[in-house]
């Protein structure tokens, strides 16, 4: 499955509007195979923040692990919030090239 | 386009000054309204409201210290206030598109974006509930100066921030916690690690800081992590930020 961050908006900020996102996504959640792949596409984010990322980013490491990969991670806001997620989780994202 | 047309009692809340006020300025030629007819209603084009504050709030720094230093309520201009996180949002939004167009910030300007999100949003995930008095926070830019301001009246760093690290005792010790650790322990305080972004930030850019809690400030220079912790004689209860660029 692949996520794209997009449509969640171009400007994702604060903890109550990434609490919301991810509730309004986590029923699709269900429809993922046992032994399928979880993509997260911030192709078109423009604005990414710690707050919002932690509370849709989160429970997708929680629940996917190693399934999970990152990709379109160019933009300098994304990057910055990744790197202190990884800090705070002590876990390194896998990013997809 | 035609500016929408707001009456006198709406005018007087977007500029945060009494009816009375609006007629003194409409005597002196100060701020003239429109009349559909000669003797009817006066009448206020927000481009003219908007226009006439900001080049009345010269220094947007100093109006926001001044309100958030404030023992009493102030009421502020409604388009440099933001009554809850939808308002913030809405704006923020504004401003990452205002910033996009500005051909020397090309690249860095989502950066400047997510710090000025992350700061305005702590004010709001740590106060929701418990504000003092004024919901909500100062938020204006002035991007000819290359300047974000940023401040609210809620509890400040040191209130929210005990309740995880109850061993503080100081502003400039919660401050200089909230711009270094990593807090793992979040509940029962959502504090994220937002300043700690907006430190790491600003260390890899040409992006500068000024940031008060309580009487602690805090200056961080562009390209630098280095924290300058000082002492101010004003002490504020909330928070009051300056971003430059």
């Amino acid at each position: 499955m692949i996520i794209s961050f997009k449509k969640f908006g171009t400007t994702l900020n604060g903890r109550q509007f990434g609490r919301e996102s991810f509730s309004a996504f986590n029923s699709s959640l269900k429809n993922i195979g046992k032994d399928e792949n979880v993509i997260v596409d911030f192709g078109g984010v423009v604005t990414f923040t710690p707050s919002w990322g932690d509370e849709f980013l989160n429970p997708l490491v929680s629940k996917f692990g190693k399934r999970l990969t990152l990709k379109n991670t160019k933009n300098p806001s994304v990057q910055a919030s990744l790197k202190i997620l990884e800090e705070v989780y002590k876990k390194k994202f896998k990013i997809q090239n | 386009m035609e500016s929408k047309l707001f009456t006198i009692s709406q005018a007087a809340e977007m500029l945060g000054v009494s009816i009375q006020t609006l007629r003194r300025w409409d005597d002196s030629h100060k701020l003239c309204p429109i009349r559909k007819k000669k003797t009817g209603n006066r009448y206020y084009r927000k481009d003219n409201i908007d226009e006439f504050i900001k080049s009345n709030s010269k220094d947007l720094f100093i109006l926001a210290k001044s309100w958030a230093a404030s023992e009493s309520e102030i009421k502020l201009p409604s388009i440099f206030y933001c009554q809850d996180i939808s308002v913030f949002q809405a704006r923020l939004s504004r401003l990452e598109r205002d910033l996009g167009e500005i051909q020397r910030l090309k690249k860095m300007y989502p950066l400047i974006s997510a710090i000025t999100g992350e700061i305005g949003n702590n004010s709001f995930d740590h106060n929701l509930g418990n504000w003092p008095d004024t919901l909500g926070i100062f938020f204006a830019y002035d991007l000819s100066k290359g300047k974000v301001i940023l401040a609210d009246r809620g509890q400040g760093i040191l209130t929210t921030l005990k309740r995880v690290k109850p061993e503080l005792l100081t502003h400039q010790d919660a401050l200089r916690v909230a711009f270094t650790e990593i807090i793992s322990g979040r509940a029962p305080e959502y504090r994220g690690n937002g300043l700690k972004f907006v430190r790491n930030v600003i260390a890899a850019n040409q992006i500068s800081l000024f940031f008060q809690t309580g009487d602690a400030q805090l200056r961080i220079a562009e390209n630098s992590p280095d924290l300058k912790i000082g002492k101010s004689n004003i002490c504020l209860r909330g928070c009051l930020v300056s971003i430059k660029f």
